[in-house]
């Protein structure tokens, strides 16, 4: 990933990070990249290899032990993604309760495939259970819950969103 | 409802109330008078560990070790900093009552994780919750932790008692695995999520190389109330071996499907009872009693059997972290393996050789089956590669991955044999070996 632009973190993320830094004995500085990475990913929509350089510097780490971090952890997006992120859990509960047929009406209705994006939507290729079994089916947009799904009711969730 | 079965009096005791997540329910109640009781007066630490060890309280994440003995295993005489990690990274499939618990008590896990800091002398605690609970879940938290800090019940100098306790919330970034223990202190400390080799155990070289005792959501949250009305109280619950009460997620065919917290020992029929019986009136095939990682029981096995730990064991699987995953007569369990082998093979975290190639093999196989291109032998293959898996791993998830394929395969061979597109001699002989299968074989 070639990228000549330069990225330098913001001061409201720094002093959110410096904050953090905190919880953590003296010193330790690599248990912030995760919490750090979450609000660089928030500001940016996805983590470029500047955005990794740069967090590495401020933290004083190589970069691949921000890099690691990053390809580790699936909620970290390397790639550029759509505006909303829907997770649509399809986990064992979730899969007896319909949820296949969720996805299919989503990719569908937003016109992608799981696991990729268009400007606006990002269909993410979810494969951990979300924890809101006994709301099967269900699905996170942007994070926000939203459990016992229908066809009808994703039409008022995406309206919404396009109302926005 | 079935009125003699006693629900929701310990984790979930706030459920009942208008805002059960707010300081004032929570103090209403009673919460906190024990925390309040315990630094004010200098309990002393080994009585608590004694109460809760008496108590019979065992680890709700999935293990089942006893909460007490856990505690024990820090050294009290030794000067070193200890912290206490309370992992709120609920991620093994099926299960949703730590959500619950962070979301509508999150005041008796923050007095749990200050009661069990004092009783292992660490000053600072942590709270890991997995980065998918970042929006209301995380607030939730957030917001009781700020309460509790206001009302000087953490922090430094706690209600001018020169007690001091720090409790930090974390936040994860999307990691099945980090819910190991060890992967989570890996984590916290700002690395991958790659279990540790034990020994030495994280009580004695834990987080930052400290003595860390982890505890789960739900086990944290169970102690202020056996502190505060005894461990005989909690033992008037459940049975001699599994004593007190279990929050169960019942999820799956059933028509309310919920996080039921019932007396350990009460019997599985009773349960789906209170989730109000199978969905569209159909019968029951399976269950997965435990978590997606524990063995697949039978249904008919199951209506017999209790819900504590001695009795899923005696049917041939775990309690595990109580998630109970309910199948009707209609559903294809060669899906569900799929569906859950899938998982195993995009969790595990590549360290272990057995686990990163043998979750690949395993879905691999099943995706042929499923897809009508597999033979015989692949069915063989498949059958022996659990073996190889189990035990040779660093940490759990390997054994994890493994248990279900085996009991799938053990249960409903018939209906793998059914994907087997391939004309084979000995079709009959293997079906006809297969009894224990209630899966009626479609002649074409």
């Amino acid at each position: 990933m070639q990228d000549n632009s330069t990225y330098k973190i913001s001061s409201e993320v720094s002093s959110k990070i410096n904050k953090w830094l905190l919880k953590f004995p003296d010193g330790k500085k690599k248990p912030a990249i995760i919490y750090a990475l979450h609000l660089i990913q928030k500001e940016n929509k996805y983590i470029k290899s500047i955005h990794v350089d740069a967090l590495a510097n401020f933290l004083n780490l190589k970069n691949i032990d921000v890099y690691e971090i990053a390809a580790f952890y699936s909620m970290f997006e390397l790639e550029k993604i759509g505006k909303h992120t829907i997770s649509v859990c399809t986990n064992v509960s979730c899969m007896l309760n319909g949820s296949d047929e969720i996805l299919s009406y989503l990719e569908s209705k937003l016109k992608i495939k799981v696991g990729r994006s268009s400007d606006k939507y990002f269909l993410k290729d979810e494969r951990e259970c979300l924890a809101a079994c006994c709301g099967a089916p269900m699905m996170q947009v942007d994070h926000k819950y939203y459990e016992n799904l229908t066809k009808e009711k994703i039409d008022k969730i995406i309206t919404e969103i396009e109302n926005e | 409802m079935n009125n003699n079965i006693r629900v929701n009096e310990l984790c979930y005791s706030t459920l009942s109330s208008k805002n059960p997540n707010s300081f004032d329910t929570y103090v209403s109640l009673g919460g906190y008078s024990t925390w309040k009781n315990i630094v004010t007066t200098s309990y002393d630490r080994k009585e608590i560990i004694e109460t809760i060890l008496k108590s019979g309280l065992r680890g709700r994440g999935g293990a089942g070790f006893p909460t007490g003995r856990k505690w024990s295993f820090i050294n009290q005489d030794s000067e070193d900093i200890k912290y206490l990690v309370c992992n709120a990274d609920e991620s093994e499939p099926g299960t949703c009552k730590d959500r619950d618990i962070l979301r509508y008590n999150p005041h008796a896990l923050i007095e749990g994780m200050l009661i069990a800091s004092y009783a292992i002398g660490a000053n600072t605690a942590y709270c890991y919750l997995r980065g998918e609970f970042m929006d209301d879940v995380y607030s939730s938290f957030k917001k009781a932790l700020a309460d509790a800090y206001e009302n000087k019940l953490i922090g430094n100098n706690i209600l001018k008692t020169n007690i001091n306790i720090e409790l930090h919330d974390l936040i994860g970034a999307g990691a099945y695995i980090v819910g190991e223990e060890t992967a989570m202190l890996e984590s916290i400390e700002g690395k991958k999520g790659f279990p540790r080799f034990k020994p030495p155990f994280p009580a004695v070289k834990g987080l930052f190389g400290s003595p860390t005792i982890i505890n789960n959501v739900e086990t944290l949250a169970s102690v202020p109330k056996i502190m505060e009305n005894g461990p005989e109280w909690f033992k008037s619950a459940g049975t001699k071996d599994s004593p007190g009460f279990k929050c169960f997620s019942v999820s799956g065919h059933v028509n309310k499907p919920g996080n039921y917290e019932i007396p350990l020992g009460t019997p599985f029929k009773k349960l789906l009872e209170l989730a109000g019986g199978m969905k569209d009136g159909k019968k029951i095939k399976a269950v997965i009693p435990g978590g997606s990682s524990v063995p697949v029981v039978p249904g008919k096995v199951m209506l017999e059997t209790n819900m504590d730990y001695e009795s899923i064991t005696q049917a041939g699987s775990l309690l595990g972290s109580g998630a109970v995953i309910i199948m009707d007569e209609d559903t294809n369990m060669v899906e569900v393996i799929h569906r859950i082998a899938r998982f195993y093979y995009s969790e595990s975290c590549g360290q272990c050789t057995p686990c990163r190639e043998g979750t690949g093999w395993m879905f691999k196989i099943i995706d042929k089956i499923l897809n009508g291109k597999a033979n015989l032998e692949d069915i063989k293959t498949l059958e022996s590669i659990p073996s190889m898996i189990s035990g040779s791993t660093i940490c759990a998830l390997g054994d994890a991955a493994a248990m279900p394929v085996e009991s799938f395969i053990k249960h409903y061979k018939n209906e793998f044999l059914r994907y087997i597109n391939h004309e084979n001699q000995n079709k009959e002989k293997i079906f006809s070996s297969n009894n224990n299968n209630e899966f009626v074989l479609q002649k074409k």
